[in-house]
Order: C-alpha cells, then sequence, then structure tokens
C-alpha cells in the first residue's frame, strides 16, 4: 500500500512538470510580438505597415500560414489563409461543438466584436476587418481553396455552421 | 510521504520549474523548440 502511494505521488510529480511547463510557456508568450507555432502571442509590433491599394493577394496561395492578431481582445495567433477570387479568408472549424468553440474562442469573439484585426504576412501587417461570411457563392470558391489544406470543407459545411469563414476586408468597408 | 508535505513538494516543483522557464535566458525557446521536433517527428 505504501509503494502504491510513493509511485502514484511520483507520478503526480512526473505529469505535474510538463502541465506547468506547458502554462509557463503559454503565459511567457502573452505578449510577445506575435505568436509562436504552439502558443498565441500579443500585439503584432514588427514589420511595415501597409498603406495603398487593395494588393493582388494571389501570392497568399503558397503561404501556409499568417499571423492574425485581433483588436479585441488583443491577441495574436497563427492561422491558415485561403484566397478566392482576389479576396482573402481565414476558417475556423469544429464551432459546432462546444469543445471547438472553447477551442477556437478568437472566432466566437471575432464574431460577437467588431472584427477589427491586423494580419502580418512577410513581415508586412495589414489592417483588416474581419466580416463573417456565412451564405452566398462566394463560399464555392472558399471552399475550393480548402484544397490548399487538404481539407474538405464545402460550401455546405460552412453553411451548416462547422466551419466559420472570415473575410479579411479593407478597414471601413 | 505525507500529503501535507506532498503538496509542499509540489508547490515548490511548480514554483522552480516556472521560473527557470521565465528566468533561464533562451530555455523557453528551446523547450518549444524540442516539442516541436518531437510532435513533427511523431504526429501523425
Amino acid at each position: 500500500m505504501k509503494i502504491a502511494r510513493v509511485c502514484l505521488q511520483a507520478l503526480g510529480i512526473l505529469l505535474l512538470i510538463p502541465v506547468v511547463a506547458l502554462l509557463t510557456l503559454r503565459y511567457d508568450n502573452r505578449y510577445a510580438d506575435g505568436p509562436s507555432i504552439l502558443f498565441p502571442g500579443g500585439e503584432l509590433v514588427s514589420g511595415d505597415l501597409y498603406t495603398g491599394p487593395e494588393p493582388d493577394w494571389s501570392f497568399t496561395r503558397e503561404i501556409p500560414t499568417i499571423e492574425l492578431q485581433l483588436n479585441d481582445p488583443l491577441s495574436s495567433r497563427l492561422i491558415w489563409i485561403l484566397e478566392s477570387n482576389g479576396k482573402i479568408y481565414i476558417a475556423s472549424g469544429y464551432m459546432s461543438s462546444f469543445l471547438g468553440r472553447l477551442w477556437k474562442h478568437w472566432a466566437v469573439q471575432a464574431d460577437a466584436g467588431d472584427g477589427l484585426a491586423v494580419v502580418r504576412i512577410n513581415g508586412i501587417r495589414y489592417e483588416r476587418q474581419l466580416v463573417r461570411i456565412k451564405e452566398g457563392p462566394e463560399l464555392d470558391g472558399v471552399g475550393a481553396s480548402m484544397a490548399k489544406y487538404g481539407s474538405a470543407t464545402t460550401r455546405q459545411t460552412i453553411e451548416a455552421g462547422n466551419t466559420w469563414i472570415f473575410e479579411l476586408a479593407p478597414r471601413g468597408t | 510521504m505525507k500529503t501535507k508535505n506532498y503538496l509542499v513538494l509540489c508547490v515548490a516543483v511548480s514554483a522552480i520549474v516556472a521560473l527557470t522557464i521565465l528566468f533561464v535566458p533562451g530555455l523557453s525557446d528551446t523547450i518549444e523548440r524540442e516539442m516541436l521536433t518531437f510532435l513533427s517527428t511523431n504526429a501523425r
């Protein structure tokens, strides 16, 4: 009995160390200039702020992830980017489940809030407005562009609410 | 080990781990890099 107790206590310590390490790493990264691969970061600070006409976003087809910062709450994360018909979009999956909404809480916050965001692509920051697209023919192109990531997302799954799509629209539109 | 002593040990270990990660330069980057290497090697 005593041996079992000691073994359980040792196991508890061994589990405690990685849990504390993960929580500390997340805490440590919370105000960083952008996210790490594993943990959200803070405000995107470095990089030139883009001004000028709407860019040709076709170059993003070759980019796997971008850094997305919401203004409220001020936090940033890595996210896939989709391009369709000259517009860029981001996606948040698993949104029809409670755990998905908990995991992808940023999407809930973006949908409920003002949607103001900054994205950093290739070291350049772009001020954008997140606009959720719930239905419409443009989702056909967005769904098709998800093939870039091997995703089976379609217009139907988006319109059913399983995947939320946000257009990264210019500010003030 | 008695429960009270064990809880004290847990708090002490947590504090040491957290403070080490926070204040040893480069350690957090190294841990994250090793985690990524592990995940990219083993995750399927």
